[in-house]
């Protein structure tokens, strides 16, 4: 462990200290705010460490971890996003719970974005099912933390007991691999497979495709994709925009870096598997998301489709894949956090407004958050001038250069019926307010969730109308 | 003098422009000054002009006046310029003439009209104005753009008293089945442009004879597309069933495009095409067949009319049957001094017909008046002369030397036959009998209602004017035996190839003059007979079946209604919301299905997610193992 | 430069309208009026100066997003201008249309308005590909807005289907393009989505096929032709006057103009091999869409039916290759746009007053509104092709052209003539003339409708008597796409032999 490597690391060190500083700090004194701004200036001071070690990048850490441009981006993504999420998290707690302990969230927070940002650097399986782990288990508890709701235990309990499961997966595919190669980091794995038999080349197979189930598992994709919606309407938005973003973010980049170190590219067998997995997952997210009426719960589907579409970046693979997933993760955080965001704003007790039926005339009565709205749900449909376009034409470039005209029109038809579910949410913003079927008060609206929000929005047109900087950073990763 | 020959036809444009604008709000008075004065204008400068074309070039050199480009694509150049030779001179001379008097006695027949009186004289000078750019136009698409526009007005004139949906089931009649007459003769001009890259007429009748050979299937085609169009406009069969129904307009309008100008537009067309018809000898001798077979038709339809306009309507269509089979055997210049006399006695015919109806307070059915020639003298008189000149009767009348000429040149010609000559013969016969049966219903016998006025004074001039016409007329033409003057013929032969005359001989000519006048004369006679003087209730008017079946024009309207109305309009009623929506809408409710299929599987039960997985996992690994 | 600031200029303006929207609704009319009245006098200005032959008039291009090798490339030619010119002057009527007809929510729907313009606009310059399908979509949304708030009784319903029809079939378009982008690409080596690199690029006729099939699709979706039609009924009868007026004056014009411009001289091979279909299909739009117009009781949807049957000349035009038909297709576009546009301008008009677009409750209204129905006359008229109004020309142009290409069809096609005028007399049947079936209490069309319908009708006749003027402008452009379109496929004698026709 030489200086150099606790330089690289000090992103996760700052963090990890960070967040024992707040549980003295909440021994001492329990203070929401406090907590609150503890957690955002953590956040904020790792997030600057990342710029001070781009320097010296590429840096192995054994053959745990390596410290390169591609981690230190995804890094700084989850951090960003965890950032936006503690804001909105210290909205909700604050509107909803206002006589609970609220400050042990923060601490729960901080630990699954340290799992998150592990994640995305291992190169190891030790490392990656460690951190992975750290990332789960704090989401366990982060999910059911506001236990008075109903669903949220259910929703906790449901995601403890399949993510074990599907951990379980993970691991027994590891251990195939291992008995196979011997060894556990992902670049060895590419150097082997010359020198293996027939069947043993089957066993590693099989582990792969074990792993694939794990990792299928935590991207939600079909078949893998069901605990998804229950858990999403389960959890509290930010909780659930914390699942949607962080921790898929992370394992896409680690997928990505697994399958690029390991090469696996090469066993197209395993590339069959995730052809038909994404054609599936893009058609069948899009369709259970036709007729939702739960804001949340069609969130959750068309985030299943939305992975479906990024896995036709992944399989295209090393040609322009890598940057088509990112630049394309990086859009869709964006404009998940913001739709959770007006969510969470929107709500007004601590059931939240997951009903369509309370975005009903939201146009005439909260334009500006309406817009917004409008601009996440027209980015998440890739309609142009926003973000979404652009990805999604990143995408399609990525499967057409390589030739997967299959995906590409899947995709596109898959987007078509995808149309469909946000106009209606749209729609019914749009709706004239001859009948206010608005239950309860007018919301209370932080006026920093609001300007959040706005800035989200803003960006998320910025990127669509002028995307070039974003592809530039994402293309020299 | 000749460049004002644009003059003419803006003028009645003015006028209608004019109208337009201040129509609503200047009282009648103005209005009709405008809308007659503007005609009028017109016909004094197309008298002047047509004096100094004939007497300062001899030889009837066509004088052409280009006023604009008016299009010039690829090859397809056309201008809107006017061609001004003997034949279009004489039509435009009987459109502003006979225009302006029509014009005049409306302003005293549609007074009572108090908001319709400035559309009126609108459509009217429109109508003028699109004649004279038919007539006058130097290329095919200008010519149909003045067809259109004619037709256009007719529509709207036939509806003009719009508040009675029969009125306007009649005018949308009569523009529908007159553009299915235009659909052939578009496509004609297709064919035209095709072979000789221009649509200007000069060229294209100077071209023809050496591009197509005499006979050639092409050249047939294109004359009978063309004849597709004249017949529609000049309802002769089949497509004559709008003109009767178009009577449902006020009379003036009937006078004037549904007798004179309009429905003569045909002829006109197969007149000034006559080279491309020479080419289709059998095309000719179709136009003379149909026009044989319409007017023993529509005579014989106008035999047992009630209705005294309807009487003229299908008078009308048999008089240029005569026209058409003057046509058919090549004789130009008599088809078109027919269509002169015609437009003059018929007209003349129209506005007695009008004046009568005016003061007997909108009564139609002839049965129903009677006696009315002492109480209205002068309608009489000249509704006398009119017919006794439509029914041809001889030496006096202008319409027995019109057509006499005709009777003589169906058979003498050299396309002409026996045949064609003794269909013009009983026409003839049933003219006759049908003009006085009128002529006797209406006017002697005992009256059976009092005219509530005498017509005025603007009214009756023209019909004065127009009766001197309608015998006098006839003197500028007279056949061979008497006299030979050929002033007309002469005139229209200096655009147009006279007539091939096979076997002449004045006593042969003289026989058949005979003949014509003894068939004629009788034919008053036997009016005579019939209906001179007779009681007749109109109560208690009783027809066989066949009489039945000639009233109703022969039943063409059941058979067309049977045969296309009705089909068509169940076609468009079955599928009035497009099965082909329903395609779509299927599909979405199939997409909608499968959600539903999908959602069931998110039950919420945590032991079947768990069931999800594994299965998933097992499926793949098959895949990978068993594909 | 000019043009991209005419887009600008719309977009600046269409904020504006929404900002100012807050406060007064006369602001957002004034500024969007304003706004479109600017771009109109800097495209007659162009126009003006402009002399025909030059190839492309003003051009601009710069790098968008390089990475892709994407540019903002926009130019004009006479074509693109005159559809420009088209563009704001209805943009301009639509505004005046809806200065009373809407009354909730002015800023934000001029800020659509606006934003369709803008979109629109985008599409008849834009020489980029990628920017091409850009704008394409951009129109989409805010139209998608006009109808659905501001629309009659089913307007989420047509919405939906409007957006629906247009979007997937866009994204196929997208796909092709992509697909012609990588072709291009690994043969050259240089990946853009130039539109002038992209011509002539080489590929398997199987493979041409397919991606013009991609954009012919999206565009004959736009086009409204049998059997992608059934969006355009409910569209059209569904969305307010102005959107309806800018649905058939504009939108479906989009469609005839990438045919244009990008179909054919991107895939002249395979719009050859195509052209018999694309034709049949034409004039199966022509007689279907007329007879389905003949059996509409709903006026609004009776006219829309009309635009199928229409568009459906512009089809049979546009594959006919030669150019009498193509200047007849470019004739169509704007009388097409300016009598269809007023008949809609009167539907709602009478809507207004009378609150129906059932025709079996009108009846004997001219007695009530003679102007309406005068003008109102004028436009039937047109509709069904009346020589003197602009129609006219289009239509016979249309016919001519593609009597060189096949005389069977062209026949067949022609029967529109019977066709329209039976549809199009049934309107001034059952609104005009007859008795009056309700006693309907109705003022006559006030200055500002009078001023929209006189300067329609204005234009129609001009076209009708001086097509000359748009057709000069429009012959070099149409020239160029035909030679191009035939240059590819001299080999084939029958083109060669029609052309020489033509020309001698």
């Amino acid at each position: 462990m030489s200086i150099q490597d606790i330089i690289s690391l000090l992103p996760m060190i700052l963090l990890a200290g960070g967040m024992l500083l707040t549980m003295i700090l909440i021994a001492a004194k329990r203070s929401h705010i406090v907590a609150f701004i503890s957690t955002l200036v953590i956040f904020t001071i790792s997030f600057v460490a990342i710029f001070f070690i781009i320097a010296t990048t590429p840096h192995l850490i054994g053959e745990l971890f390596i410290i390169d441009r591609f981690g230190l981006y995804y890094q700084g993504l989850i951090l960003i996003a965890a950032f936006v999420i503690t804001i909105f998290s210290y909205i909700s707690l604050k509107k909803f719970f206002p006589n609970k302990r609220k400050e042990e969230y923060y601490l729960l927070l901080m630990l699954a974005t340290l799992g998150a940002a592990m994640v995305v650097i291992s190169t190891h399986f030790i490392s990656f099912f460690v951190s992975l782990e750290i990332l789960t288990v704090s989401l366990y508890t982060l999910i059911s933390y506001y236990r008075e709701r109903e669903k949220a235990i259910e929703a906790g309990l449901k995601y403890l007991v399949l993510a074990a499961m599907s951990s379980s997966f993970l691991l027994f595919g590891m251990a195939l691999i291992y008995t196979i190669s011997g060894t556990m980091s992902f670049s060895s794995l590419s150097i082997l497979s010359s020198n293996v038999t027939i069947d043993a080349t089957i066993m590693l197979v099989a582990g792969i495709v074990m792993m694939v189930v794990g990792i299928g598992f935590k991207l939600a994709l079909v078949p893998f994709h069901m605990w998804a919606p229950d858990v999403y309407e389960g959890a509290s938005s930010p909780v659930t925009s914390f699942i949607a973003t962080v921790s898929k973010g992370a394992v896409v980049a680690v997928l990505l870096r697994f399958f690029i170190m390991a090469d696996l590219y090469r066993y197209e067998k395993i590339m069959l598997v995730f052809t038909i997995i994404a054609i599936v997952t893009m058609l069948i997210g899009n369709l259970l998301a036709l007729m939702q009426n739960n804001v949340k719960r069609i969130l959750a589907y068309s985030s299943i489709a939305h992975l479906g579409y990024l896995l036709v970046a992944f399989i295209a693979g090393k040609a322009m894949g890598v940057e088509a997933a990112t630049f394309y993760i990086t859009i869709y955080v964006v404009t998940i956090l913001g739709a959770f965001g007006i969510i969470t704003l929107v709500s007004q007790s601590d059931n939240e407004a997951a009903d369509i039926e309370n975005y009903k005339s939201l146009f005439w009565r909260k334009p500006l958050l309406a817009t917004a709205f409008t601009v996440f749900l027209l980015s998440l449909a890739g309609i142009p001038l926003t973000a979404g376009f652009m990805g999604k034409y990143f995408l399609l470039a990525a499967g057409l250069g390589k030739g997967e005209w299959a995906l590409a029109f899947t995709l596109v038809i898959s987007s078509v019926i995808g149309l469909y579910y946000y106009l209606r949410v749209i729609v019914t913003m749009m709706k004239q307010d001859e009948d206010t079927a608005i239950v309860g008060t007018a919301p209370v609206f932080s006026v920093i969730g609001i300007s959040l929000v706005t800035i989200l929005g803003i960006l998320i047109v910025a990127i669509g109308v002028c995307p070039q900087w974003l592809v530039n950073v994402v293309s020299k990763l | 003098m000749k460049d004002l020959l644009w003059l003419i036809v803006a003028l009645p444009f003015a006028g209608a422009l004019i109208l337009t604008i201040f129509g609503k709000r200047s009282p009648r008075l103005v209005s009709a000054f405008i809308g007659v004065g503007s005609v009028s204008l017109a016909a004094i400068i197309t008298i002047l002009l047509g004096i100094g074309f004939m007497s300062h070039n001899p030889t009837g050199i066509p004088y052409h006046q280009l006023l604009w480009q008016w299009m010039d694509v690829d090859g397809l150049s056309l201008n809107i310029a006017f061609n001004l030779d003997s034949v279009s001179l004489t039509f435009i001379f009987v459109i502003t003439f006979v225009g302006a008097l029509i014009h005049l006695y409306s302003a005293q027949f549609m007074w009572k009209e108090e908001e319709g009186f400035a559309r009126f004289f609108i459509f009217m000078n429109l109508f003028i104005g699109f004649m004279l750019i038919l007539v006058l136009a130097d290329n095919m698409l200008l010519l149909y753009l003045g067809w259109e526009g004619v037709g256009l007005c007719s529509y709207l004139l036939i509806g003009f008293w719009y508040k009675d949906p029969a009125n306007g089931y009649a005018a949308r009649k009569a523009f529908i089945v007159t553009r299915i007459g235009d659909f052939t003769m578009a496509i004609g001009l297709f064919i035209l442009f095709t072979t000789y890259h221009t649509l200007n007429i000069k060229d294209i009748l100077a071209a023809a004879p050496s591009t197509w050979a005499v006979g050639s299937g092409i050249a047939l085609t294109t004359a009978l597309l063309l004849l597709g169009g004249a017949i529609g406009k000049s309802a002769q069969l089949p497509l004559q069933t709008w003109l009767p129904d178009a009577m449902a307009g006020p009379s003036p309008v009937s006078a004037l495009i549904h007798s004179a100008t309009m429905v003569t537009a045909g002829v006109y067309l197969i007149a000034r095409m006559h080279v491309l018809f020479e080419l289709a000898p059998i095309a000719q001798h179709i136009i003379a067949i149909i026009g044989a077979i319409t007017l023993l038709v529509a005579g014989m339809a106008a035999l047992n009319q009630y209705d005294i306009k309807k009487v003229l309507a299908y008078s009308t269509i048999s008089q240029i049957g005569y026209m058409f089979v003057a046509l058919g055997v090549g004789a130009w210049s008599a088809a078109i001094f027919h269509f002169m006399i015609h437009a003059f006695f018929k007209s003349l015919l129209f506005l007695g017909a009008g004046a009568v109806i005016l003061v007997m307070n909108d009564e139609h059915n002839m049965f129903k008046m009677g006696g009315l020639w002492k109480k209205l003298p002068v309608t009489f008189w000249t509704f006398l002369i009119a017919a006794s000149s439509l029914t041809a009767l001889p030496l006096l009348t202008a319409g027995f030397y019109s057509k006499d000429k005709i009777l003589w040149l169906a058979y003498s010609s050299d396309k002409g036959s026996v045949w064609l000559w003794l269909a013009g013969l009983a026409g003839a016969f049933i003219t006759a009998l049908y003009t006085f049966r009128m002529v006797f219903i209406t006017f002697f016998g005992k009256a059976k209602m009092e005219p509530t006025s005498r017509p005025g004074i603007f009214i009756t001039i023209p019909l004065i004017i127009l009766s001197i016409l309608s015998f006098a007329g006839g003197f500028i033409e007279l056949p061979g035996d008497m006299g030979h003057v050929t002033l007309l013929s002469d005139f229209i032969q200096k655009t147009m190839p006279a007539v091939m005359v096979q076997q002449s001989g004045y006593r042969i000519e003289l026989i058949f003059q005979v003949i014509a006048a003894i068939v004629a004369i009788g034919g008053v006679w036997l009016a005579y007979i019939f209906y001179f003087n007779k009681q007749f209730d109109p109560a208690e008017l009783k027809q066989n079946g066949l009489q039945r079946f000639f009233y109703k024009g022969w039943d063409f309207d059941l058979l067309y209604d049977k045969v296309f109305v009705t089909p068509m309009v169940f076609l468009a009623r079955i599928n009035k919301n497009d099965f082909i929506d329903q395609f779509y809408t299927s599909l979405a409710s199939f997409t909608r299905l499968l959600h539903k299929g999908l959602s069931a599987t998110q039950n919420g039960k945590l032991r079947w997610y768990a069931t999800a997985i594994a299965i998933g996992a097992i499926v793949i690994l098959t895949i990978i193992f068993y594909l | 430069m000019i043009l991209v600031w005419l887009i600008l200029l719309l977009i600046g303006c269409g904020f504006l309208a929404w900002l100012t929207g807050r406060w007064s609704d006369i602001l957002p009319r004034v500024i969007s009026l304003t706004g479109v009245f600017i771009q109109l006098i800097i495209i007659v200005s162009l126009l003006l100066e402009h002399k025909q032959g030059s190839q492309w008039i003003i051009s601009y291009a710069h790098a968008w997003i390089p990475f892709f090798g994407i540019q903002i490339k926009v130019a004009a030619d006479g074509l693109s201008l005159l559809m420009l010119l088209l563009t704001s002057f209805l943009g301009l009527l639509s505004i005046l249309v809806s200065w009373k007809e809407i009354n909730k929510k002015v800023g934000f729907f001029h800020f659509n308005l606006m934003f369709v313009l803008a979109g629109i606009t985008g599409v008849f310059i834009s020489l980029d590909l990628f920017l091409f399908y850009f704008s394409w979509e951009v129109m989409l949304i805010p139209m998608y807005f006009l109808i659905s708030i501001w629309g009659n009784e089913k307007r989420t319903y047509a919405a939906y289907k409007f957006f629906l029809f247009t979007q997937a079939s866009g994204l196929l378009m997208f796909l092709s393009i992509l697909g012609l982008y990588f072709i291009h690409g690994h043969n050259t080596g240089t990946y853009t989505f130039d539109y002038e690199q992209l011509l002539g690029t080489k590929m398997s006729t199987q493979t041409a096929f397919i991606l013009m099939l991609g954009f012919v699709i999206a565009f004959i979706v736009k086009l409204s032709t049998v059997p992608f039609h059934s969006w355009l009924p409910d569209a059209h009868t569904q969305a307010p006057t102005a959107g309806s007026v800018i649905l058939a004056g504009l939108l479906l014009k989009t469609g005839a103009y990438g045919l244009i411009r990008f179909v054919l001289p991107l895939f002249p091979q395979a719009s050859h091999q195509f052209a018999p279909i694309a034709m049949t299909l034409g004039v199966i739009s022509i007689l279907y869409g007329a007879k389905l117009a003949f059996a509409q009781t709903d006026l609004k949807r009776l006219i829309a039916y009309i635009s199928v049957s229409h568009m459906g000349f512009i089809l049979l035009g546009i594959y006919a290759f030669n150019e009498i038909a193509m200047q007849g297709v470019v004739m169509q576009m704007i009388a097409h746009g300016i009598s269809t546009g007023a008949l809609f301008i009167i539907a709602g008009a009478l809507h207004e007053r009378i609150h129906t677009r059932d025709m079996e409750q009108m009846g004997g209204l001219w007695t009530k509104v003679p102007k309406m129905g005068a003008l109102a006359l004028i436009f039937i008229m047109g509709s069904l092709g009346l020589p003197g109004l602009g129609n006219f020309i289009a239509e016979i142009l249309i016919l001519i052209g593609s009597f060189f290409a096949d005389k069977a069809l062209t026949i067949i096609a022609t029967l529109g003539l019977i066709a329209s005028t039976i549809y199009a007399l049934r309107i001034m049947q059952k609104v005009f003339y007859g008795k009056e079936e309700k006693k309907w209490v109705i003022a006559d069309l006030g200055f500002r409708e009078m001023a929209i319908m006189l300067s329609l009708t204005i234009v129609i006749i001009w076209l009708g008597l001086f097509p000359n003027c748009i057709l000069k402008v429009s012959k070099s452009p149409v020239q160029k796409i035909i030679e191009s379109t035939n240059r590819v496929f001299d080999v084939q004698e029958n083109v060669v032999s029609q052309r020489i026709i033509i020309k001698n």
